[in-house]
């Protein structure tokens, strides 16, 4: 029970040390997504506050300030080449806040900055969205209430009874963020700004095939999207094959899918033939079109189409998470090529190497059934002694010849890309599709985790009575890769030596069966995060009030309801507070005091400092009438109060002995 | 001494400076939030809206249960820093945090309490400044409380009946008068303490006779005391409020107020004459406080 002057405004260390705390878990999504320098001078800052403080050091000068925000802003502005976006918009912010914490001093200056603290949340928030991140500032919202709760309950040291207390904050708030989550409506503010944050190249997938780009996201363990198969009808892992995008137009081991695409006119395709496989996947945002699908997709989603190739291409880029149903089946047959359509799908660049030319030529001379063309083609890569590698060193754009007759070394894209180009030198059309083969199986969750590192790139080629048939050359290359999933794959191989060491390490630590199932366990939660709350939208919101029945409602309806929901749970527990710490009732002093209100009434009102005795004695004075009640009630009084063990039934008699006064006088 | 209890009185909530900040802070994360459709923010908002709105009710029951008395207060001159003794008590069954008592009535005086736990009692002392002299109500003390989260204050209204009395200041420049007062027959001063009427004990003084120890008192455990005597009244100090050469009133009971403690510190015998009052020539720290109330309640 210390007693502290409030006049001594300078910031106590404990708070600032929960808030500087605070500040550092806002820091994780900064890393990766803003230039390091960033996070670091604000890093450098907290740092330079805790040497600062006791010495009673602070950035006091104008001058200071000034120079130092304008060394921010110009620095920002060589690094981004303007102020505009999301990132210079949340690098700005942050270094701001880094001179804040220089110059804070007093009580009301580390209220703003816990107030800065939380926009720096929200930043964090534009950056990344995913568990991880979301957990870390969960963390850093948490400490903020701890350093405002330390920072009220003033010189009490106690380490946790302050966490105790923002824990039991958000425990009690859970249930209302959920309500008003669920039910609050998500207006538009008709002011948008949508700007997207720029992401790295690794975000991978590409409406170009290169030699070398699909290899190149081999190591990347990012997820690409993640999918569930709500009938339970799961594919075998093998024809697992995730249409991405197709790719009509190649140029040897360089493949390119055109730019603008229109619908496919559903008239194109034929009744689809096979099991339906109903499929919802959730995909990660990657500021693009892409949306994947099994192999043949026969509706497109809400918000997407279906375009020449049959593959998905979304309205809107993808800027966060979305999920989606799309319902797949094994065949879908195309109607005829016409041959305007043919020719294209013929087309090779006119480079292209004389033994290439006479390779596919022999095969075609020799045999005129396009399917034996195929195996044919498929028998050459077997026999030929061809590897599967993830370096297989550099290629050239159109080095068909170096590929096909000298290194034979090369990754699913080399693969299917010079067998299309065969295959069209051997008048067969065909393309090369990319997309996602296989996935990991997520025995807790229930659903297929796809990584960037499952990308694939296949073959399509046209037979003439049945269509287009896929053809993956990487299968008779290195089988186990499409039976058994990559990863497997390459753990199969012993593939350390082409892997960084942290993906050995989380591939060593993944076979001990804890943490395998905490991989599991994590990447379940992710997944529900992604699919139950980052998807959560306006759309979802609407469709979610459907399926309770209160659908079509205005916003004024939901607001107006969620509010008299959260007021009667406030007075709810308003109450239960009120119950639980109201004082203990001592009946004596309860009744003693109703006695003494009731002798104030009659003139006689008892002085705080007065004790009963003297009070008796001063009201038989005043009201004689009175005076055999007041004394017996004055002693039943004494001896219930100062009595070693009085008697039980005396109580009831003292209560009824004031009850009665007041009846009678 | 408990002062209130029934008649105390809650006023309505009151927002904090910060309340202000965290409304701007809601606006932009629901602008960013909706503007990006970005359910995570959206999350954000709601967190920081439900967890400021389940404080309101803590703060609200933060005050519940909490009574404070004031003690008896020592009277101060005028001028000087008024010292209020308070008994804070937590008559509820949870622990209280960051408690402020102010007297609205009486300037800014301000103390913070951090924590006071169930059914405990915690002392305090608000200090203010005596500004005239007289006797004056405490009037209210108020409790005050922003815990946990700083964005409402709750205020609980204490009545105190609680008075304290202001003594003039001491100021003024004319001399002790010499004992003028004395009655013509009287022959000789007599030193204090050696008259042959006793006049009441006070505490002993280091370097002081040890001759007029109360040594009977000493025996009973009790802190050293001397006894002191004086010489029959006639031919001592009378501190005349008429006798005072200045016009203005305050400044006359000033100067009285001077020479009561110049007397009292040169243990000379002095009484004290008011139109309203006489106080008859003695010395000793109750007869010094006599003089002073008086001087502090004259109209």
């Amino acid at each position: 029970m210390k007693i502290l002057r409030k006049q001594d405004t300078r910031i106590p260390r404990r708070p600032l040390l929960w808030l500087a705390a605070a500040l550092l878990f806002t820091l994780p999504p900064m890393f990766g997504s803003l230039p390091s320098w960033v996070p670091l001078l604000f890093l450098i800052a907290l740092a330079a506050k805790f040497w600062m403080e006791p010495k009673g050091y602070r950035l006091r000068s104008l001058v200071w300030k000034l120079v130092l925000v304008a060394l921010i802003l110009s620095l920002l502005f060589f690094s981004y080449g303007s102020l505009r976006g999301i990132e210079p918009g949340v690098s700005l912010i942050v270094m701001l806040t880094s001179v804040k914490i220089l110059e804070a001093h007093t009580a009301r200056e580390f209220h703003i900055m816990i107030m800065v603290a939380w926009v720096l949340c929200l930043c964090g928030f534009f950056l990344s969205q995913n568990l991880a991140i979301a957990l870390c500032l969960l963390i850093a919202f948490t400490l903020l209430l701890v350093a405002l709760i330390q920072f009220h309950r003033g010189s009490s040291s106690a380490f946790w009874p302050p966490v105790r207390t923002a824990g039991k904050l958000l425990a009690q708030a859970g249930p209302l963020i959920i309500l008003l989550f669920l039910f609050f409506p998500r207006l538009s503010t008709g002011f948008r700004f949508q700007i997207a944050p720029q992401r790295g190249a690794s975000a991978g997938f590409s409406d170009r095939l290169l030699p070398g780009s699909v290899s190149s996201l081999a190591n990347s363990s990012e997820v690409a999207f993640r999918a569930e198969f709500p009938d339970g009808k799961i594919p075998p892992l093998r024809a697992m094959y995730w249409r991405g995008a197709v790719m009509w137009h190649g140029e040897g081991l360089e493949w390119e899918a055109p730019k603008a695409q229109v619908a496919l006119p559903s008239t194109s395709q034929g009744p689809p033939h096979g099991q339906a496989l109903r499929q919802w996947i959730t995909i990660e945002p990657h500021d693009a079109s892409w949306m994947f699908a099994l192999d043949w997709p026969a509706n497109p989603p809400a918000g997407a189409k279906l375009v020449p190739g049959n593959y998905l291409l979304s309205n809107q880029p993808i800027h966060k998470p979305r999920r989606y149903e799309v319902v797949s089946y094994p065949e879908i047959p195309s109607n005829r090529l016409h041959s305007r359509e043919r020719e294209p799908l013929l087309q090779v660049p006119a480079d292209t190497n004389p033994a290439v030319r006479a390779l596919a030529q022999s095969w075609s001379a020799e045999k005129a059934e396009p399917r034996a063309i195929v195996n044919k083609a498929l028998e050459f890569f077997r026999t030929q002694g061809f590897r599967y590698s993830l370096s297989p060193g550099e290629y050239r754009k159109n080095d068909l010849e170096e590929f096909l007759f000298h290194r034979r070394l090369g990754f699913c894209e080399h693969y299917a890309a010079s067998f299309a180009t065969l295959m069209r030198l051997a008048g067969i059309p065909a393309r090369v599709v990319t997309g996602y083969l296989g996935g990991e199986y997520n025995e807790i969750g229930h659903f297929f985790l796809v990584r960037q590192a499952d990308s694939h790139a296949w073959c399509e080629v046209w037979f003439p009575d049945s269509g287009w048939q896929r053809i993956d050359p990487t299968a008779v290359v290195a089988p186990d890769r499409v039976n058994l999933g990559f990863n497997s794959f390459l753990e199969r191989r012993g593939g350390a030596g082409q892997l960084d060491s942290q993906s050995v390490l989380a591939r060593n630590l993944a076979r001990w069966p804890i943490f395998g199932r905490a991989r599991l366990g994590w990447q379940t939660l992710s997944y529900a995060w992604d699919t139950r709350v980052l998807s959560f939208d306006g759309d979802e919101q609407e469709s979610f009030f459907a399926s309770i029945g209160i659908a079509g409602q205005g916003p004024i309806f939901f607001i107006i309801g969620t509010l008299a929901v959260t007021i009667a749970l406030l007075a709810l527990y308003a109450g239960w507070t009120h119950l639980r710490t109201r004082p203990r009732g001592d009946r004596v002093k309860i009744v003693y005091e109703s006695f003494c209100r009731k002798t104030a009434k009659l003139g006689a009102p008892r002085d705080p400092s007065e004790g009963p005795l003297d009070f008796s004695r001063r009201a038989t004075g005043l009201l004689p009438t009175e005076s055999d009640r007041i004394r017996r009630i004055a002693k039943a009084y004494i001896a219930l109060r100062y009595a070693p063990a009085p008697d039980p039934t005396m109580l009831e008699q003292f209560a009824k002995e004031v009850n009665f006064f007041v009846r009678t006088s | 001494m408990r002062q209130g209890g029934s008649s105390e009185r809650r006023l309505p909530l009151a927002p904090t400076r910060s309340l202000a900040g965290l409304l701007f802070v809601l606006v932009a994360i629901w602008y960013g939030a909706s503007s990006q459709n970005n359910a995570a923010s959206y999350l954000l908002l709601f967190a920081l809206m439900s967890v400021f709105l389940v404080s309101i009710p803590r703060t609200l029951s933060n005050l519940g249960g909490l009574q404070a008395t004031a003690e008896s207060i020592k009277p101060a001159f005028a001028g000087q820093e008024v010292s209020l003794p308070l008994e804070v008590t937590n008559e509820s069954r949870a622990t209280r945090y960051g408690i402020v008592l102010t007297l609205p009535d009486l300037g800014d005086a301000c103390e913070r309490i951090d924590e006071i736990s169930a059914d405990k009692a915690t002392r305090t002392i608000l200090r203010f400044p005596a500004a005239t002299r007289g006797e004056h109500e405490i009037g209210r003390v108020h409790l005050t409380s922003v815990y946990p989260l700083g964005f409402l204050r709750v205020l609980k209204q204490l009545p105190s009946a609680q008075r304290y009395v202001v003594y003039p200041k001491q100021a003024g420049d004319q001399r002790l008068p010499a004992e003028t007062a004395r009655s013509g027959q009287s022959s000789s001063r007599r030193e204090l303490g050696e008259g042959d009427d006793f006049a009441g004990v006070r505490a002993y003084v280091r370097g002081e006779s040890q001759r007029h120890i109360d040594w009977k008192a000493v025996a009973r455990g009790q802190a050293l005391m001397t006894k002191q005597f004086t010489a029959e009244a006639d031919g001592l100090l009378y501190l005349d409020l008429t006798a005072v050469r200045l016009d203005d009133l305050e400044a006359r009971l000033s100067q009285l107020a001077l020479w009561v403690i110049e007397a009292e510190r040169a243990r000379r015998p002095y009484g004290l004459r008011l139109p309203t009052v006489e106080i008859r020539p003695s010395l000793g720290e109750p007869h010094l406080h006599r003089c002073l109330r008086e001087l502090a309640l004259f109209k």
